[in-house]
């Protein structure tokens, strides 16, 4: 019995010595080391020019198409400021072609339908906007295209202020955004005139400059070391009215105190593309 | 006596166990240096089933040898630096006794450099021959009057690592935006929509790009970027104007297009993201349709606009693999 014990013992000290030992062999340095070895800093403490195109995506009746200008300063590889501005014109969406091929030519008294001038002169454009934002790029790697093209890129996604001009050019002209006192009473010779409760003829209230909320993501696509192709999803959220007719049922364009202004906070989401210009033109290695 | 001898058994274990553990726990030692490299010259080498690798020398390379103890398959490896311990060595060894394993006839010397090995690691993620299945669910992006959600399974093979064949399902539900209200009230239009019920397809996927990235500086992730064309069917049903008539339904021969990212999770899970773009020749309700004008589905079908859509769906989804695991059939 006792020389069943001292062989247990020994037996588990040897276990334990040998378990002890393995542990101990299978330390190494890897889980110190850096992920990437020699990697370039692509973007680390460099100034990013970016000439860019930008195209709305999914509006409802007017897109946005326009180019401009991105600048970017790199405080290191995952973080860094800038501003975007673009300027842009604007093209009928088929909704819109769809509704003006159905409407009236000229405003029929009576009838809630807008003529398609009523309808076209509320619609309001976007000719600038743009951004003031930070960046955060926590993604970088290489792929390779067809085994042969090998190529560096990096994910970053971006959040900040979004600023747009936006205009409307309805005429006071007879039938178009004549409505002195959209939705309010007013005198007239002493006697008290009603509202029309027609928001056809309203000015449509959707122009003038907005500040708002930018979100954004995108890629870089590295070219060279100092040239990328830069690809990104960006949405301006602010106050706007696209249609600038009546939202709220109210049966006028303006802010009901009740119900609210018809200008809602509304996303503006583009696609863009452009060629971003990394300066200095070297890059340096991590060791 | 006896007690002595038990004691002395003991001991000799306990003794054997601490020279085992003290030989598996102190670090490697340095192998003694061996004898340079020959020189490069067809006839100089020790093996015949072996290349040579040679180092760019300069003057002052005399740096310790591999020493990899690998001498049976004659080659003589050459470091700049110091080796490693551990893995660097059973690599090579076992990359010599592949090499032994695989070079059974005469070799032609071919004396080469460390500037003619180009290093690639293994693809961490192998597709040939497997079983993809994928569920996912996917949204319109470009149809701002109504909305699809889908869901939906695809079920792929995998032909090579880049080549799969597969077939897809998908089941619609909708929900209309807000400019198909807005519309309705602001410009007195109603809209002429048509909603999509059920698809299907067999595609085909090519995968040409693939590549890694790093994760918070942190976090090394494999990914891959896919095409996809495919071919099938898809019912769409008209959404009446006026409730009061009747809508009617439409086969849809629906080619479609794709690309997709792809991130690999574990061995038998991946991520998937992707666009696809269904392109079909819809038939919509007749802008002109009234009581006395093809008040009926067949003859409001009969008459039925046309026109060529895009839907264009964003669809995400995990797919599971079968088998589960693989082997590499390739050398490291």
């Amino acid at each position: 019995m006792k020389k069943l014990s001292q062989y247990l013992v020994s037996l588990a000290f040897l276990l334990v010595a040998v378990g002890t030992a393995s542990a101990q062999v299978r330390l190494n340095n890897l889980p110190n080391e850096p992920p990437v070895r020699a990697r370039r800093l692509l973007v680390a403490h460099r100034f990013e020019i970016t000439p860019l195109f930008e195209s709305s995506i999914d509006a409802d009746f007017q897109h946005t198409v326009g180019g401009g200008l991105k600048l970017e300063y790199h405080f290191g590889d995952q973080f860094s400021i800038g501003v975007i501005g673009v300027a842009s014109t604007s093209i009928h969406t088929s909704l819109t072609d769809n509704i003006l091929a159905t409407l009236p030519d000229q405003p029929m008294a009576g009838s809630k339908v807008p003529s398609q001038q009523q309808f076209l002169d509320h619609l309001n454009t976007m000719p600038v906007h743009g951004a003031a934002y930070v960046s955060w790029t926590p993604w970088y790697g290489k792929l390779a295209a067809f085994g042969a093209a090998y190529l560096a890129f990096d994910f970053y996604f971006q959040a900040g202020l979004a600023f747009a001009e936006l205009s409307s050019s309805c005429p006071t002209t007879a039938g178009l955004c004549d409505d002195t006192h959209p939705g309010t009473s007013t005198m007239s010779g002493g006697v008290v005139v009603p509202p029309d409760d027609n928001p056809r003829n309203d000015p449509p209230l959707n122009s003038g400059n907005r500040l708002g909320l930018y979100l954004g993501g995108g890629i870089h696509v590295f070219l060279s070391d100092f040239i990328a192709l830069d690809l990104t999803v960006r949405d301006y959220g602010f106050s706007d009215n696209p249609s600038g007719a009546d939202f709220n049922a109210d049966e006028f364009v303006g802010n009901n105190p009740k119900l609210g202004d018809d200008n809602r906070f509304l996303q503006h989401l583009f696609f863009g593309a452009g060629v971003s210009i990394m300066l200095p033109t070297t890059v340096k290695r991590t060791p | 006596m006896r007690n002595l001898r038990h004691r002395s058994r003991s001991l000799l274990i306990v003794a054997l166990a601490l020279v085992g553990s003290t030989a598996l726990a102190a670090p490697k030692k340095k192998p003694a240096p061996k004898k340079p490299a020959p020189a490069n010259t067809d006839g100089g080498a020790g093996s015949g089933d072996s290349g040579e690798i040679e180092m760019d020398s300069g003057p002052g390379s005399g740096s310790a040898s591999a020493g990899t103890g690998s001498d049976a398959a004659g080659g003589d490896i050459e470091m700049d630096e110091n080796p490693k311990q551990g893995d660097l060595s059973a690599d090579l060894a076992a990359s010599d006794q592949n090499t032994a394993a695989v070079q059974t006839g005469p070799v032609k010397h071919t004396p080469i450099s460390w500037k003619d090995i180009i290093v690639v690691i293994r693809k961490p993620f192998l597709k040939l021959h497997r079983v993809e299945l994928q569920p996912f669910v996917g949204v319109t992006m470009n149809d701002n009057m109504i909305t699809h959600q889908t869901g939906g399974g695809e079920l792929a093979y995998w032909l090579t690592d880049v080549l799969a064949i597969g077939v897809e399902g998908m089941y619609y539900i909708h929900e209309f935006g807000e400019p198909y209200d807005l519309v309705a009230r602001q410009a007195r239009r109603l809209p002429t929509v048509n909603q999509y019920n059920w698809s299907g397809a067999l595609d085909f996927h090519y995968v040409p790009i693939y590549g890694k990235f790093a994760l918070l500086d942190r976090k090394l992730l494999q990914w891959e970027i896919g095409f996809t064309a495919g071919i099938g069917v898809g019912q769409s049903e008209v959404v009446p104007r006026d409730k009061t008539f009747p809508g009617f339904t439409n086969l849809l021969i629906q080619p479609n297009i794709g690309v997709n990212m792809r991130f690999f999770i574990a061995k038998w899970l991946t991520l998937q993201l992707g666009i696809r773009d269904y392109i079909f020749l819809d038939h919509f309700e007749p802008t002109d349709r009234s009581p006395t004008h093809d008040p009926t589905a067949d003859e409001a079908k009969a008459n039925a606009d046309s026109s060529l859509i895009n839907n264009i769906m964003f669809q995400i989804g995990l797919s599971f693999w079968l088998p589960t695991s693989f082997e590499y059939t390739t050398f490291r």
